[in-house]
């Protein structure tokens, strides 16, 4: 059997390392400019979010399919009290939709509160301001990608959840428009 | 096709028919002969009764004379010899010429003559008897009694005559006899040869052919015999050769046998052995049954156990399960609260910090979950795999359980075979035994046999000269008859 004294070991350094944190002064501001993101996976492509385009984050909710001429709306969910519309992050970015179902919900907007799901989150990253550059035209994979990161070695396009939110509100209201026509 | 006793009959009978011909010819020529003889001598008596008749007549003259002239009486003799003779003379020529009708008329002639001769006779004796002398003179100067003689004589003589002529054709006619009886017999007897040589060349050339043939079939068959013979005694020597290798192989067999007497009896000493052996393993295995049982029953324990540490494996997998979910969640929270901080600005980067290292400490949980998950699965599957080397154990044990019952069984079988074993070995010695005893029995008989084989193969030997000897002797034979071929 496998031996399990790495494991008291890792539990022992997690509760020193939590504990370290509240016996030391409060670190003072840092120096070196971090920009704070999600690591994100479409169709297996690698994403980064920026934590400050989004409102919150989201596991697990059910969400209600509703007919809608926008092909991207997966349905409707309820976020703390309130209907959310969830779109799927792929398909808005121009990837079929996934088979897996969208575990992950990132809410934007403030009025208007939009959810963008996806199927895997790979984690939270922060990432120096100097390893963020504006995308390149070999980089620029879509019109809602401005940045792109460099994370471990491997170059992470930034989605601009502004744009896209953006982009949902525009359709949502040429929608209605089309729909008072009708 | 003719035998030879048939040929050789047909030629003796050809032979004796021929003989019998030419005898019956010379028989019946003889006979000729002899009848003629006869006849001639007929003849001749009747030329002597006729001589005699006319000498009587001139006897009775004779005495008439004398007894005239002397007047004495002894004169009359021969006339009265000639007076008692003649009437049987006459009568005899009667007799003798009874078959010729001439000669009796002739004798008829002649009769009355010599009656009256005699009375003329008579007369004149009377008369000189009486001494009347001139009367009878002259009656006999009369010349009556000259008549009567001479008409007599005559008579005689025509008779006479045709007595020589019958004389004559009787002696012509045995001539002729003679020589058809002398012709008969040379010609006969030179056919009779020629017939009898020819037969004889004819019989002689068909047998010395037939017997030829068969001589040469006895000789060829002498030869096959002979070769037969030769094979018969190869075969018989290699029979005796065989028949010797028999007996060793036999007097192997035997000792073999005995062998196998022993080895049974060992058999069956050690089936014994072996008997008391399997009932004192039959107790141990017993023993280890019992031991089976007991750790049957502990691995069933420790199977219990097995599974009960995987069911509580499974409860810490679930407790990890709800470990993980809070640490997302606490992930989750912190990310919301980093973004709530985010969201303050200024006066929320302290509770940023304090939110990014419940972030990190929720991150570091997650990971050491996914160690401890991974660490559980491994529990698990040792537990399972545990579980089922141990069910496998048990299904050892339970397959260990049978087989030691079997085994008691087998030895409990095996016990009772070796019973059976044991009588079979010494039913195999008994038998083994008397098949021994058969052995030297089968053993003396091939000795017999041998015996035999060496006796016929010199009877064989002595066919073999035989045939050899009858060879020569059908080729002596071939030569006898056939010179010619043979050479």
């Amino acid at each position: 059997m496998r031996d399990l004294s790495p494991i008291v070991q890792t539990v022992s350094e997690l509760r020193n390392a939590f504990d370290r944190s509240y016996s030391l002064p409060p670190s003072s501001p840092e120096t070196e400019q971090i920009e704070n993101m999600l690591a994100v996976r479409l169709s297996g492509n690698p994403y980064a979010i920026r934590v400050t385009e989004i409102t919150g984050l989201a596991s697990n909710r059910k969400t209600v399919a509703i007919p809608s001429p926008i092909l991207a709306l997966l349905g409707v969910a309820g976020i703390r009290g309130s209907l959310v519309p969830i779109y799927s992050l792929a398909e808005l970015l121009g990837y079929t939709r996934d088979m897996e179902p969208a575990r992950w919900l990132a809410l934007c907007g403030t009025d208007d509160e939009v959810g963008l799901g996806f199927s895997d989150l790979e984690g939270y990253i922060r990432v120096p301001m100097a390893q963020v550059y504006p995308a390149s035209q070999e980089n620029k994979t879509h019109e809602y990608v401005k940045d792109v990161a460099r994370v471990g070695g491997l170059v992470r396009p930034v989605i601009s959840i502004t744009s896209l939110v953006e982009m949902i509100k525009r359709r949502c209201a040429e929608n209605r428009v089309s729909s008072k026509q009708r | 096709m003719w035998t030879f006793g048939r040929k050789i009959a047909a030629g003796f009978t050809l032979a004796f028919l021929l003989l019998v011909t030419i005898g019956a010819v010379a028989y019946r020529s003889i006979n000729s002969l002899t009848d003629t003889s006869k006849s001639v001598t007929h003849t001749h008596e009747v030329l002597e009764n006729i001589s005699e008749m006319v000498s009587l007549m001139k006897d009775a003259e004779t005495g008439q004379r004398g007894y005239i002239i002397t007047g004495d009486q002894p004169f009359l003799e021969p006339y009265n010899n000639a007076l008692n003779g003649l009437p049987k003379v006459v009568e005899k020529l009667r007799t003798l010429t009874a078959d010729n009708p001439n000669q009796q008329k002739r004798i008829s002639q002649a009769e009355p003559l010599i009656k009256a001769k005699l009375e003329e006779l008579q007369q004149t004796i009377d008369l000189r008897r009486k001494g009347d002398v001139a009367q009878v003179t002259q009656i006999v100067r009369g010349g009556a009694g000259k008549k009567f003689m001479d008409d007599l004589r005559a008579v005689a003589a025509q008779m006479e005559q045709e007595e020589r002529e019958l004389l004559a054709k009787r002696a012509e006619e045995v001539e002729a006899a003679a020589s058809s009886a002398q012709k008969t017999i040379i010609y006969g007897t030179l056919l009779c040869l020629l017939l009898v040589t020819a037969a004889a060349f004819m019989i002689t050339r068909s047998l010395s052919g037939q017997i030829g043939l068969a001589v040469q079939h006895v000789q060829s068959s002498s030869v096959e015999l002979q070769s037969t013979a030769n094979q018969q005694a190869s075969g018989a020597k290699e029979s005796s050769t065989a028949m010797s290798e028999i007996t060793t192989t036999i007097g192997e067999l035997l000792a073999t046998s005995r062998q196998i007497a022993e080895s049974a009896q060992r058999v069956a000493h050690i089936a014994e052995e072996t008997s008391k052996a399997a009932r004192s393993g039959d107790q141990t295995v017993e023993k280890a049954h019992e031991s089976v049982t007991s750790i049957k029953r502990q691995v069933d324990l420790i199977v219990t156990h097995m599974l009960d540490l995987g069911k509580k494996s499974q409860q810490i997998g679930g407790i990890l399960e709800i470990i993980n979910e809070l640490a997302e969640q606490t992930n989750i929270l912190a990310i919301n609260a980093t973004i709530e901080a985010a969201g303050a600005g200024d006066a929320g980067k302290r509770f940023a910090v304090v939110a990014d290292e419940i972030r990190k400490l929720a991150d570091r949980v997650a990971g050491s979950t996914k160690d401890i998950r991974v660490l559980i699965e491994e529990i698990r599957a040792a537990v399972n795999t545990t579980v089922m080397a141990t069910e496998g154990g048990t299904k050892a044990v339970d397959l260990g359980a049978r087989q030691f019952t079997e085994v008691t069984t087998a030895l409990k079988q095996i016990t009772s075979l070796l019973g059976t074993t044991t009588e079979a070995a010494r039913e195999i010695e008994l038998s083994t035994k008397q098949q021994a005893t058969a052995v030297e029995q089968v053993n003396v008989a091939i000795s017999s046999v041998a015996q035999a084989t060496r006796e016929t193969e010199a009877s064989l030997t002595q066919t073999l000269q035989t045939a050899t000897q009858l060879t020569g002797l059908s080729r002596e034979l071939t030569r006898l008859i056939q010179p010619t071929a043979s050479a």
